[in-house]
């Protein structure tokens, strides 16, 4: 079986050529080329690749930021793809299966193939350490917008999509619930809500061992029964 | 007549009194108006003196006393004003009072009188603005006699009996004016050639001065060495006329020129204690040839007598010496010190000019040079590999890249001459923007509106590159869509202007890294032609960065 991959870079003929070198090795095949991080964000979301081949300098997005985008349990194995050795890839190196320098070698690349498949063979997840996601990505009309996770009230998912009140301002994103709470300080309260702790302005308690939030912005947030009890011991009582 | 002989004899001993001080440094207060209190002070106790002693040499004549007293107060008078003459009339007044005799307050009280008189003429000329008229001999002259003849009506007036005074003034007041008035008018004109006389040396050592430093400018382009000793310790041996004049580093004689060259040689070791201790010492050392000599540590022969050493000194730190030398039977002024000292100055600050300006321009290299090494890893190797996967598809335009490459590094590595035609600069950021519209394709877009009389204007190399990379990544790094850029050149208000506008907006921080670039780029322009131009950067948060550049009409010469 061939491993299942996915291109991210911005440069259209560099993405080219990567597909073209990978192609050439027989042993890999090509899902999907991105440009950007949030096309990668998708890809890797709907496509569960076994590796993704990251260029780092990625427009708006870097290659890092967008890994503290992706959940853990989709999380692929990385490459990294760079134009120019930079101290900042030596602390990912640990991590990261590899990392490759353009133009990429042919012989280079069979060796980074051979870990490839060494580690799936051995069935070795990838386990990057990657730090917590200090801005989320809001896509809206033909831009992105880095919104700061202090600044979010709550972040809602329903069948419109993933959304967050930032103020009275509603935003929408393209990471997951799930990836959010796990690389960001905020706090699943319930299946389609998290919090912001800070905004919270007071917890009511209902009968049937299930509450609300109100937020400081005056919207009213349900609380699980499964949530309770931990959002009780983080708050501190 | 007698009388009058006598007085006459008396005067020429307060001449040649007058003659002594006009040799003190306290006459050097004279050389000025504006007198300090202890000026005045100093100025007050010798005139007093002068006018008591004028008491004390007089003749006894009829139980009064024909005498020289009018001088000291006169002439302090006309030269300090109303308060000295006054001061001083006064005192020799009181003075006189006591020695009493008949006439002892007509006597007294006409000194006083006397003295502000002569004040009163000096106000007079002060303020009129003509100071220099109170050394007028001529109007010395005139003063005193009013003075005397003043004081003759006072005695007539005051003194008793009526007859005595009459007697009295018969009998003294033709020599007592004639006398003082002389006398007044000589000291007067003796003042006046001395205070001449040290203008003219003042005069020709500033004008000494003015043309060595004329001279010396430009000669020190390449520092303090041998060849530019040289040039200046001939300048200043011409200029000056010392004897000769010798130029020294801290270990080594640079240059000597004039007397005693034939065994004072350029390019040997300093020989001459007295200079290392100068040089140690951080002073200037004095040898006049008549309190202490010079002794010549090379010859015994050697005719000089007398040197004067002064240190050239950038920061406190000597870095060598001036040395003015003067041979046997020539007068070394002491004036020459401050000149000496003056022209090591110069020196100094021509060096000191000379080392800033090379320091500037050292550092604009290699922050000229930081610029260059800043774009060279990334964009090469990202360019090497696009080439790389257009070869696979297109021969031809992969060739056509390699070539673009190839031009913007050979411009590159060319770039040490300090200005570029502005065609040149645009054949550079032509070949690297090929480069970038192949890497970035349908995610960049490039607009250019140049306007073609401008293109052989010069401006300083390396300007655009920066500005239009910087607008590259804005455009490319802040965006998922399209990046566009807009690079217009035109004049407006008399000026040339070059845009260069990407559409970046300020979304986040600005990376300090390309901020650099712009700096230097703004430096050089403003340290070329002047602080109104240089680079101007507008942003527009989420819709444009434009960066300006505004440089004189006629570009940079």
């Amino acid at each position: 079986m061939k491993i299942r991959t996915i291109i991210i870079e911005d440069e259209f003929n560099a993405r080219e050529e990567m597909e073209f070198l990978l192609n050439e090795t027989n042993e890999v095949e090509v899902l999907q080329k991105c440009a950007n991080a949030l096309e990668g964000i998708k890809a890797i979301n709907a496509l569960h690749p076994d590796v993704i081949f990251l260029d780092i300098q990625l427009p708006v997005i870097n290659g890092f930021e967008m890994l503290s985008m992706v959940e853990k349990s989709v999380m692929p194995r990385v490459v990294f793809v760079t134009a120019y050795d930079e101290y900042a890839i030596k602390a990912f190196e640990a991590d990261a299966i590899d990392y490759l320098l353009k133009p990429v070698e042919k012989d280079r690349l069979q060796k980074t193939i051979l870990k490839i498949k060494n580690e799936i063979d051995n069935n070795k997840t990838q386990n990057l350490e990657i730090p917590l996601l200090r801005r989320i990505p809001s896509v809206g009309n033909h831009k992105i917008k880095l919104i700061d996770v202090d600044m979010i009230d709550f972040v809602h998912s329903n069948e419109t999509g993933i959304f967050f009140l930032c103020g009275d301002k509603k935003c929408f994103t393209d990471l997951t619930l799930k990836a959010l709470e796990e690389r960001t300080t905020l706090f699943r309260c319930h299946k389609q809500y998290l919090i912001n702790l800070d905004k919270i302005d007071e917890i009511i308690f209902e009968d049937n061992s299930v509450g609300k939030i109100k937020t400081k912005s005056n919207h009213i947030i349900p609380v699980s029964r499964h949530y309770l009890k931990e959002l009780k011991e983080k708050l501190g009582f | 007549m007698e009388i009058l002989l006598n007085l006459l004899k008396e005067m020429a001993v307060f001449l040649v009194i007058a003659y002594i001080f006009s040799k003190t440094p306290v006459f050097k207060l004279l050389l000025t108006k504006d007198f300090l209190f202890t000026d005045y002070l100093m100025l007050y106790v010798f005139f007093a003196s002068m006018a008591i002693i004028g008491t004390y040499f007089g003749i006894p004549v009829h139980d009064a006393i024909a005498n020289n007293r009018v001088i000291g107060a006169a002439i302090a008078g006309l030269i300090g004003g109303p308060v000295l003459g006054f001061s001083v009339g006064l005192t020799a007044g009181i003075h006189r009072y006591f020695l009493g005799g008949f006439t002892a307050l007509a006597c007294g009280l006409s000194t006083t009188l006397e003295g502000l008189l002569a004040g009163a003429v000096h106000a007079y000329f002060v303020k009129k603005g003509k100071y220099e008229r109170v050394f007028d001999p001529d109007i010395a002259f005139f003063t005193t006699f009013v003075a005397e003849v003043m004081q003759m009506v006072i005695i007539l007036i005051i003194a008793k009996p009526n007859r005595d005074a009459v007697e009295l003034v018969r009998v003294i007041a033709l020599p007592m004016i004639a006398s003082n008035s002389l006398g007044t008018a000589l000291i007067m004109s003796l003042f006046r050639d001395q205070r001449y006389h040290y203008d003219r040396i003042g005069s020709s050592y500033s004008q000494q001065a003015l043309r060595v430093a004329r001279r010396i400018i430009g000669e020190l382009n390449k520092g303090l060495n041998s060849e530019s000793a040289k040039k200046i310790a001939k300048i200043i041996l011409e200029e000056t006329n010392v004897s000769a004049v010798g130029i020294t580093d801290r270990e080594n004689v640079l240059a000597f020129e004039g007397v005693g060259n034939d065994h004072h040689k350029a390019g040997v070791e300093i020989a001459s204690y007295t200079t290392r201790k100068a040089i140690e010492n951080n002073e200037i050392v004095f040898i006049d040839g008549i309190t202490k000599r010079y002794h010549c540590p090379i010859s015994p022969e050697c005719k000089l007598q007398s040197v004067l050493i002064a240190p050239i000194r950038i920061k406190d730190e000597v870095i060598g010496t001036i040395k003015l030398y003067e041979q046997k039977n020539k007068f070394f002024f002491k004036i020459n010190e401050a000149l000496g000292e003056g022209i090591a100055d110069l020196v100094a600050n021509q060096l000191l000019a000379v080392r800033y300006e090379y320091q500037k321009n050292l550092l604009t290299k290699a922050e000229l040079n930081l610029i260059q090494a800043q774009i060279n890893p990334h964009f090469l190797f990202n360019a090497i590999n696009t080439i790389i996967a257009v070869s696979r598809k297109n021969a031809d335009k992969a060739r056509d890249l390699l070539m673009h490459l190839s031009n913007y590094f050979r411009k590159n590595l060319k770039r040490n001459e300090d200005l570029s035609t502005l065609k040149e600069e645009l054949e550079h950021v032509n070949s690297y923007l090929e480069i970038e519209k192949v890497r970035f394709q349908d995610h960049l877009s490039i607009i250019s509106e140049i306007d073609e009389s401008l293109l052989n204007i010069k401006i300083p190399t390396f300007t655009l590159q920066p500005l239009v990379e910087n607008a590259i990544k804005h455009g490319i790094s802040k965006l998922i869509d399209e990046g566009k850029i807009e690079i217009r050149i035109f004049r407006n208000n008399g000026h040339i202007q070059i845009d260069i506008e990407d559409n970046g907006g300020a979304f986040t921080e600005e990376s300090t890294k390309s901020g650099l670039g712009i700096q230097i780029v703004d430096k050089r322009i403003k340290n070329l032609v002047g602080n109104e131009y240089g680079v101007k950067i507008k942003s527009l948060p989420e819709s444009k960065t434009v960066a300006s550049v505004i440089l004189p009409s006629g570009g940079i010469n």
